[in-house]
């Protein structure tokens, strides 16, 4: 049974929080003042495109997701806390913006380049959080 | 100055000695044994005192404050400069840099460059900024060469074999270096069967843990026949050139423009084109690298890295020797120690003195560094003071 997400907190509360439907994160970019495009995270201190001192006043949120461009299953735990095998990829969350993410659908062969993500928030064990997966934009849930 | 080329001041500037500390896997060895057994093996090499040497920088990335001179002093206290160098995979390099700088403006005649490291606790400057990530493994090395490898397999259609056969010449290379970590040749069952880390990417593919050192002596041209120096060891650095990333121009692409930018500086500096390189030493911290940026420096054209192994033009004694010493994968990559020990290896070769490794008419070599994946250093060598 998947709880009540709305009872805890963001894992990394720069970067994203919970969407209305309860479900799906919203992202939360910085738009730049000088060139109009998207920054992520919100709380870096210039803008990733044209350099642009960017604050808080720039902050912006947009459903999170985005195209996959690449992915790998890890085999290892590369970080304390990650369970293996678990699946990375890079994600084109906006326009020019590539962030690598944590898939979480259970093998590689359900995934395939140029396909559409979404992000989805998924308790951690710790229950006082959830964090962040990709998931095929029309899958209903997580499966991790 | 000759053309333009700032390497060209002072006379030009000269490897005249090389010395290693074998790289090895983690031990309680302290670091000042590491870095002085090389330091005092460069100076034998060249047949200089330590009293003459006028200035020192050195690469590390993971010992601490001050690491060369808590080190040097056992040399003896003589005043000179010391300058420690820190860019991460490419710190060696940049110290070499350094010193190739002071020698051709003039400051210096005399000046050592060396990498000493002991393996560290990776901290990074990239989890300090301050910003979270989506991905805990965002600024993990092994997981963004695993996606590159992917997607240069999914492009290239190679199969695993492909860049696992780096690893192999590479093992193979090492084999033959009494300064490499690994001394064992391994087959392409070995590579393949190890087990896997990321993606394709088997540990066999990946450059170990460890620690080591490796110094050089600078000199300049104006200052060879005064230190009575035999022109046959002495060989010439002919380009230094260093950048940083840019904007990717498409997914994927960014670590691979910027070793095609470093290494076109480089070689525009020297005035040579890549096929004329005998010796490339470059970044295979993960075994498609090597495939990726032997199209990217030019011995190779576009797509056909994987081609060039399989015929055997990268092996030593084919076309261009890449990782004669067996590159990250096989001598290691201690970190602070790595670029300069690039830079002994050319030396070595193109002296002939490569016992067991030597690669034929070996006259022109390049080290190629990256550092994290952003910064990027290129260092041409060429020909004796007797040519
Ligand atoms: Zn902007």
């Amino acid at each position: 049974m998947t709880p009540d997400l709305t009872t805890l907190q963001p894992l990394r509360p720069t970067l994203y929080r919970l969407a209305a439907d309860g479900r799906s994160l919203d992202f939360l970019f910085a738009q730049c003042p000088q060139c109009r495009q998207l920054s992520f995270p919100a709380n870096a201190p210039g803008c990733m495109h044209c350099g642009h001192a960017i604050d808080a006043s720039a902050q912006v949120a947009r459903p999170g997701g985005g195209t996959l461009l690449e992915y790998v299953t890890l085999h290892v735990a590369m970080v304390p806390g990650l369970s293996a095998p678990s699946i990375a990829g890079d994600i084109r969350i906006a326009e020019q913006v590539v962030e690598e993410g944590v898939i979480g659908v259970a093998d590689e062969s359900l995934l395939a380049p140029g396909m559409a993500l979404r992000a989805i928030a998924v308790p951690l064990p710790s229950g006082e959080h959830y964090g962040c997966h990709f998931v095929p934009a029309g899958a209903q849930g997580a499966t991790a | 100055m000759s053309g333009g080329n700032w390497l060209a001041g002072n006379g030009g500037v000269y490897v005249v000695g090389i010395g290693l500390h074998p790289y090895q896997f983690p031990s309680d060895t302290p670091y000042t044994q590491l870095g002085l057994t090389a330091v005092r093996a460069a100076l034998a090499d060249a047949g200089l005192a330590w009293k003459q040497v006028q200035a020192a920088y050195v690469g590390t990335t993971s010992i601490g404050m001050a690491a060369g001179r808590v080190m040097l002093r056992h040399l003896g206290s003589t005043g000179l400069a010391v300058t420690q160098v820190e860019n991460a995979s490419a710190s060696g390099s940049f110290a070499f840099r350094q010193a190739c700088m002071e020698v051709a403006h003039g400051i210096s005649d005399v000046v050592l460059a060396m990498g000493v490291d002991k393996h560290g606790d990776g901290r990074r400057a990239a989890n300090k900024d301050g910003l979270e990530r989506l991905s805990d493994t965002a600024t993990i090395p092994a997981v963004k060469f695993a996606l590159m490898a992917r997607s240069y397999l999914r492009e290239h259609g190679g199969g695993m074999e492909s860049m696992a056969k780096v690893a192999v010449k590479n093992h193979g290379n090492a084999a033959l270096n009494p300064y490499a970590q690994f001394r064992k040749p391994r087959t392409l069952e070995q590579v393949l069967a190890s087990p896997r880390v990321a993606g394709d990417l088997t540990v066999q593919q990946c450059c170990p843990r460890g620690e080591g050192a490796a110094a050089v002596l600078l000199v300049s041209g104006q200052a060879l026949a005064r230190l009575g120096l035999d022109p046959a060891r002495c060989v010439r650095v002919h380009a230094s050139a260093a950048s940083s990333e840019r904007d990717e121009t498409r997914y994927g692409e960014g670590p691979i423009d910027l070793v095609r930018d470093s290494a076109r500086a480089a070689l525009e500096q020297a005035g040579i084109g890549a096929t004329e390189l005998d010796l490339l030493e470059l970044h295979d911290a993960f075994s498609v690298e090597e495939l990726l940026y032997s199209e990217a420096v030019g011995v190779c054209q576009p797509g056909e890295g994987a081609a060039y192994l399989e015929r055997g033009d990268s092996r030593i004694g084919g076309r261009c020797a890449i990782n004669a010493s067996g590159g990250l994968i096989g001598m290691g990559h201690p970190l602070g120690p790595t670029g300069i020990g690039q830079v002994a290896e050319i030396v070595r070769q193109i002296r002939g003195e490569a016992e067991g490794r030597q690669h034929p008419a070996a006259r022109w070599g390049m080290a190629h560094m990256i550092g994290l994946g952003s910064v990027a250093i290129a260092h041409v060598l060429g020909g004796t003071a007797r040519c």
